[in-house]
């Protein structure tokens, strides 16, 4: 009899109740849309940071004593260096897929041929292909780290003899161009001549500097298979208590705790993580970048927070206008109902269940347009698909559980203020 | 005023309702005995219906007692009260008020699934007895009035209650059809049951055993139904 009496009153009210699906369905699919972009944007928002380079430098630990000492420019004062031939196992610590780039760097100083002045000269990968003990192979080097950087001309090529890549202001103080050769004296006091590539500008203090190839910097300066420093970009979940707790000393977390850091991609469990597998080395987070990374990100998460609480709470306004209209077209039903012996908690289940198989079949069809929308917004915002995300589902079940319950609320008041002698009898 | 006692399905005693300053009962005192048929009869606003509420445990007296089957109800919640309604008493409206996407059988059923359980032989049954078993699978938009009101009152006897109660049940009906329904009355009074009917109509309420006349929330008189004394009691209480 009580399902008779669903169906009779959803065939009877088909159109509010149409009504109330189609606003449950606009509400859900919003709100799956924000959830679902909110759970996969921390990566998507972390690779388009990545475009301002990198949040991690690794530099051999006896410069960072002397660099924390002394300050910064004490990098390879020290005389130590990393080993070029340890670099690939950054590609195999635990978070190594959110190891997005990296690239060495040998620094020293070139005497230029024309001018006869000094200038910096900076080792580096360009395109590096690696092949690592997993069998992969990846290309890294400074094309994918230092994406913002306006190249006239094209990279060198990785290798003794690549080419050179000038900055803006040195090409210009040297009065070369992408096609030009660059001319200069190493350290060791042999002259050598390059093909410049390219030009690039990249606003910073990198503009005087020329880029040449790690290997040719190693040999002009006798120090073959090792590197100064190291820039590595990676994808990070943005700091919280824990992160910082861990930063300071990672010897300080309990067993638990250490463990949730370590398998979360904290940038202090990466910078740990290179640290283990390279020798010697101090991996240091470049905290402005990292940081501005997670407020972003913190401050985007608020914001689909607040858009996803607020369609939330207008479709619990619609439905319950709806709800509400519907019961007082129903008040003799409800009064008769009451008269022959229903209680309040029979009439308000029969009024939830209409409610909530409503916004249920709402919300299934607005799950459908949540996904469609989801995959929209981030093909249009990110240039990729955000992912579906199956901790979603629960999340839109609560959420329809909250609004009908939300919408239902100001009816059932109503519900229960009707008196079958004030309905049957209009007085 | 009739003597109290086991004999009485309902007694009220000194019972009054305002609605804020109209005063819809004044101090009304009656009693009904069980398998009595009563009339209660009177203009409009002389207190027909809001006496049928009270009786019908649809509301309380704001003063006075109202005892049903030995209970006083008159100060009873409103879920104690839907109990009693449900188990005590059968409703019949003037409007018949039928759920209007249930079939005949499945509107009598729902008094049934209140009460207790469904059960459509029963209903069936009740509907046959109000000669409608050939119209049980129609819709209320597709029964004439009368088969409406004979929908309302097989579920108003579904439950067996001690008292029914009718307000106006032949005033929406043709004159076939008000005899149809008098005559369903007459039966459920021979066999045994109470019923009072609220009723503008004269030759309805002649048809019971006692006609109590109301005017301006006041009893103004007693009148005997036909067939049994025929004359006018003077006294204003019954």
């Amino acid at each position: 009899m009580f399902s008779r009496m669903i169906r009779g009153g959803i065939a009877r009210q088909w159109r509010k109740l149409a009504l109330m699906a189609l606003a449950m369905a606009l509400g859900t699919s919003l709100a799956v849309a924000m959830l679902n972009i909110m759970l996969d944007v921390g990566d998507k928002i972390n690779r388009e940071l990545k475009a301002y380079g990198a949040n991690l430098t690794v530099v051999p630990r006896s410069a960072a004593l002397l660099g924390d000492i002394y300050g910064a420019g004490a990098g390879e004062a020290g005389g130590k260096y990393l080993r070029e031939d340890e670099l690939p196992r950054l590609k195999t610590i635990f978070w190594a897929y959110n190891i997005v780039d990296f690239s060495p760097y040998l620094e020293t100083r070139l005497r230029a041929e024309s001018r006869g002045t000094e200038f910096p000269a900076v080792g580096a990968w360009f395109r590096k292909k690696l092949d690592l003990p997993t069998g992969e192979s990846v290309v890294v080097g400074l094309a994918g780290l230092k994406t913002w950087w306006k190249v006239d001309g094209n990279w060198p090529e990785d290798g003794g003899g690549g080419g050179a890549l000038l900055g803006r202001e040195l090409a210009r103080s040297l009065g070369l161009k992408a096609g030009d050769s660059l001319v200069f004296d190493g350290p060791d006091g042999k002259r050598r001549s390059l093909p410049v590539t390219g030009v690039f500008a990249g606003d910073g203090a990198e503009d005087g500097r020329a880029y040449l190839p790690l290997a040719l910097v190693q040999e002009i300066t006798g120090r073959a298979g090792l590197v100064g420093r190291l820039e590595v970009s990676a994808l990070t979940t943005p700091e919280n208590d824990l992160a910082r707790r861990a930063a300071k000393s990672p010897a300080s977390l309990s067993a638990r705790e250490w463990e949730t850091w370590y398998c979360t991609a904290y940038i202090s469990s990466i910078a740990y993580q290179i640290e283990e597998v390279l020798t010697d080395a101090r991996a240091k987070p470049l905290l402005q970048v990292s940081e501005s990374e997670g407020t972003v990100l913190g401050k985007v998460e608020l914001l689909m927070t607040l858009l996803t609480v607020l369609v939330l709470a207008c479709t619990a306004l619609a439905l319950s206008n709806l709800v509400t209209a519907g019961v007082m077209e129903r008040k003799t039903e409800t009064g008769l109902l009451k008269a022959i012996g229903a209680t309040d908690a029979d009439v308000m289940l029969l009024v939830a269940v209409e409610t909530f198989l409503t916004a249920a079949a709402g919300s299934a069809a607005g799950y459908g347009l949540g996904l469609f929308l989801s995959r929209s917004i981030g093909a249009t915002v990110f240039g990729t698909a955000i992912s579906v995300n199956p901790a979603v589902i629960p999340l839109a079940a609560i959420m329809t559980l909250l609004v009908a319950t939300a919408g239902s609320l100001p009816a059932m008041r109503l519900l229960l203020s009707f008196r079958p002698a004030q309905v049957l009898h209009a007085k | 005023m009739g003597e109290s006692g086991p004999d009485n399905i309902l007694e009220l005693i000194g019972v009054t309702m305002d609605y804020g300053q109209v005063k819809a009962l004044n101090d009304v005192s009656m009693t009904v005995r069980r398998g009595e048929w009563l009339s209660i009869m009177g203009p409009s606003g002389s207190g027909k219906t809001t006496m049928m509420n009270i009786v019908g445990c649809l509301d309380r007296p704001t003063s006075g007692r109202v005892i049903l089957d030995g209970e006083e109800i008159s100060r009873l919640g409103g879920r104690a009260l839907t109990t009693i309604r449900r188990d005590k008493i059968g409703l019949i409206f003037q409007q018949f008020h039928l759920a209007p996407y249930l079939t005949a059988v499945e509107n009598v059923m729902l008094a049934q699934y209140y009460h207790s359980l469904p059960d459509e032989e029963e209903a069936m049954a009740a509907l046959s007895r109000v000669g409608l078993s050939e119209r049980a699978g129609h819709l209320p938009s597709q029964l004439s009035g009368g088969e409406q009101q004979r929908v309302c009152i097989a579920r108003a006897l579904i439950n067996h209650p001690m008292l029914i109660l009718a307000d106006e049940p032949t005033g929406n009906l043709d004159e076939a059809n008000e005899h149809m329904v008098l005559d369903i009355f007459r039966q459920l009074h021979s066999g045994g049951s109470a019923i009072i009917v609220v009723t503008h109509a004269h030759d309805v309420g002649a048809r019971a055993e006692r006609v109590v006349m109301l005017e301006h929330g006041r009893i103004a008189g007693i009148v005997e139904g036909r067939g049994i004394h025929g004359h006018r009691h003077d006294d204003a209480h019954a």
